[in-house]
């Protein structure tokens, strides 16, 4: 095993599984560890103590991590006390600080869109922001890929193409020859390090028990990726959607879809990586002196989400399924790029499948 | 505050008393509250106090069963400048609406030994049948989270914000297991007015519909859904919606 320093070879190595995994550890000395526990696609981010506990081989989760971790579902961000006079807004930045590890392409992407959301522009979120500077993120290219996932239609997935806003990219690239793991194989990782924070952290360990990365290893790496991207079963025109939705908003396969199957149950938004939208409102105590001001997700499927004075303004349910799938696959002014990642949850979790690629489908025909 | 503290009356009719019992036991605000109105009446809370008005705030829980309930909740809507249905029994007819199932008389030959010939006992209706009713806290029995929005509302003077969603969305940010696309339960949470917090689907049951319907509740895609389950019969899936919460809620809500 030839060692390597970090400065060497674009700050890539190989790294067997069980070094990663005490490399890890180390770092939950400073970050609160975060990872994909239960497998499949119905995995779920949550904090962890041990390596073991993480299923590297999920394929994907119900919450996306990025909204669950860095745009929480439910938070106070203003509190009063007349009776006292205090007036706090906070708390931020919350105190510790989080490593979410084994992030996915799309859902590394869909952090990148969140960021536009909230700290573009002059009103950068400080509640956000604080999170997502106390946040490192540990990336993870696909080495499957699901029956519902499209992220390769819109250059989100399955290996990440970004280069910053993240900390470190994996990509498992085999086994170790010989080594047997507890539970199995050791497995071999490429490791990326992108970020200053992560060249710090890993100059010395554990770059030292790596091996520097050939040729053959990157060239492996493109075989199997090229491989991934023959596997998606999912398959949109994403150069004609947008105008075919821009002429076609009454189309009946909205309507259709709508009235036969939606539920109006919001799931979609939930689950949807990408979606940003909140409410906030005050919770104020009987006592008419304190009151807390509090933003929750919210969710343009709801009934009343479009109701402003005067009236409601998506009040048929095909409204509302609209705005939806043309937030996702149309409103590309927004932010330069279109709003879904392809990861495939808003199509899992709805109660009754209905699949936005589908209804776009059937609005170009 | 100095200001005359509203007066507040809390009523009952054909119920079990769960949602008087839910605000005598208002968790984190019980003393706030009582220092804040002046309970003229709340029987469940003390035996004295009048009926009489005039109310800032009633509150209403129970279904209306026998013809004298009618004319007392009239005099109730008269003497309050605002009233709200309290739980699913004045909100949706509740478990007391089960009884619509059947012909009256049967039910009292099933209630009672003899025949009561005097009862006066009628189909249930639900409270806004019979009078202009300002806002719904929902529940079986209701979440703290709409009272107090009532509550609070009715002291700054302003209208509350009920919650208009379905259970799924708090199902989802409590980051649960999805028991009807992870397990096939049959869940009726994605047609369900949100407000407990999705209780069931945390403890891993099928949300059973306690707070009733929400909104344009899109009945026919979810019967739907149950169907290709595979394991329900048809008539499963009628009672599921139309016996314990929903046996007066034949139609969809507007
Ligand atoms: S799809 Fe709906 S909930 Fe999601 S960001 Fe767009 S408007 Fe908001
Ligand atoms: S719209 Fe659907 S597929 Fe696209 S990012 Fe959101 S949840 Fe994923
Ligand atoms: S999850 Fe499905 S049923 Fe529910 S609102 Fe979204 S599209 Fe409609
Ligand atoms: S468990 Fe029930 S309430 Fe929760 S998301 Fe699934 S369908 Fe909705």
């Amino acid at each position: 095993m030839t060692g390597v320093n970090a400065s060497q070879r674009n700050y890539r190595v190989i790294l067997p599984e069980n070094a990663l995994a005490r490399w890890l550890e180390w770092l939950g000395g400073f970050y609160t560890l975060t990872g994909p526990v239960g497998g499949g696609v119905a995995a779920r981010f949550t904090e962890i103590s041990k390596f073991e506990q993480m299923d590297l081989d999920y394929q994907s989760t119900m919450l996306p991590p990025g909204k669950k971790y860095l745009f929480e579902p439910v938070e106070e961000v203003l509190s009063f006390d007349v009776s006292e006079g205090v007036f706090s807004s906070g708390p931020y930045p919350p105190g510790r600080k989080r490593a979410l590890i084994g992030v996915h392409p799309c859902d590394v992407n869909a952090i990148l869109y969140l960021d536009m959301v909230f700290l573009s522009g002059p009103y950068a979120d400080p509640f956000y922001r604080a999170r997502r500077e106390n946040t490192f993120i540990i990336a993870l290219n696909c080495k499957s890929v699901t029956g519902l996932c499209f992220c390769h239609l819109v250059g989100a997935g399955p290996y990440l193409k970004a280069v910053s806003g993240y900390d470190i990219l994996l990509t498992e690239i085999g086994e170790e020859e010989g080594a047997e793991r507890r539970g199995g194989k050791n497995r071999k990782f490429m490791v990326e390090l992108v970020s200053e924070k992560a060249r710090e952290l890993c100059d010395v360990f554990p770059f030292s028990m790596g091996e520097q990365p050939e040729e053959k290893d990157f060239e492996k790496m493109s075989r199997m990726e090229a491989a991934l991207l023959k596997s998606f079963r999912k398959n949109l025109d994403m150069e004609g959607v947008q105008s075919a939705l821009l002429s076609r908003p009454d189309h009946h396969a909205l309507k259709e879809t709508a009235d036969s199957r939606c539920l109006s149950c919001s799931n979609c938004v939930m689950v949807c990586p990408t979606c940003f939208c909140h409410d906030v409102m005050d919770k104020t105590d009987v006592s008419l002196s304190r009151s807390r001001r509090v933003r929750r997700w919210d969710a343009c499927q709801d009934i009343s989400f479009a109701q402003v004075h005067g009236g409601n303004f998506r009040a048929q349910r095909h409204a509302r399924l609209r705005q939806f799938v043309y937030h996702k696959l149309d409103y590309e002014e927004q932010f330069g790029r279109k709003g879904t990642v392809g990861c495939g949850r808003c199509i899992r979790w709805c109660p009754t499948g209905i699949d936005l690629t589908e209804i776009a489908r059937a609005m170009m025909e | 505050m100095g200001a005359r503290r509203p007066r507040a009356g809390f009523f009952k009719f054909t119920c079990c008393s769960g949602c008087g019992f839910e605000l005598a036991y208002f968790q984190r605000c019980l003393e706030e509250t009582l220092a804040a109105f002046d309970f003229a009446f709340f029987r469940l809370a003390s035996s004295s106090g009048t009926p009489e008005g005039p109310f800032d705030l009633s509150l209403v829980e129970g279904a209306v069963t026998e013809p004298f309930q009618i004319i007392e909740l009239k005099k109730i809507r008269q003497r309050s400048k605002v009233l709200y249905a309290i739980g699913s029994c004045a909100i949706t007819g509740g478990i007391p609406a089960i009884k619509a199932l059947a012909p009256e008389a049967q039910v009292e030959g099933a209630a009672y030994k003899e025949r009561l010939y005097g009862l006066a006992s009628t189909r249930p209706h639900v409270i806004n049948d019979y009078v202009q009713v300002d806002g719904f806290i929902r529940g079986c029995p209701p979440g703290e989270r709409d009272l107090f929005e009532a509550l609070s509302s009715a002291l700054m003077g302003k209208d509350p914000e009920f919650t208009e969603y379905s259970v799924c969305m708090e199902c989802k940010m409590a980051d649960n297991k999805c028991v009807l696309v992870e397990e096939g339960l049959p869940c009726m949470g994605p047609v369900t007015n949100a407000g407990c917090g999705a209780l069931c689907p945390a403890h891993h049951r099928a949300c059973y519909g306690c707070f009733g319907l929400m909104g344009q509740a899109n009945i026919h895609a979810l019967k739907g859904r149950f169907r290709e389950l595979g394991h329900f019969s048809e008539e499963d899936i009628e009672n599921r919606f139309f016996t314990l919460f929903g046996a007066l809620g034949k139609t969809e809500r507007k």
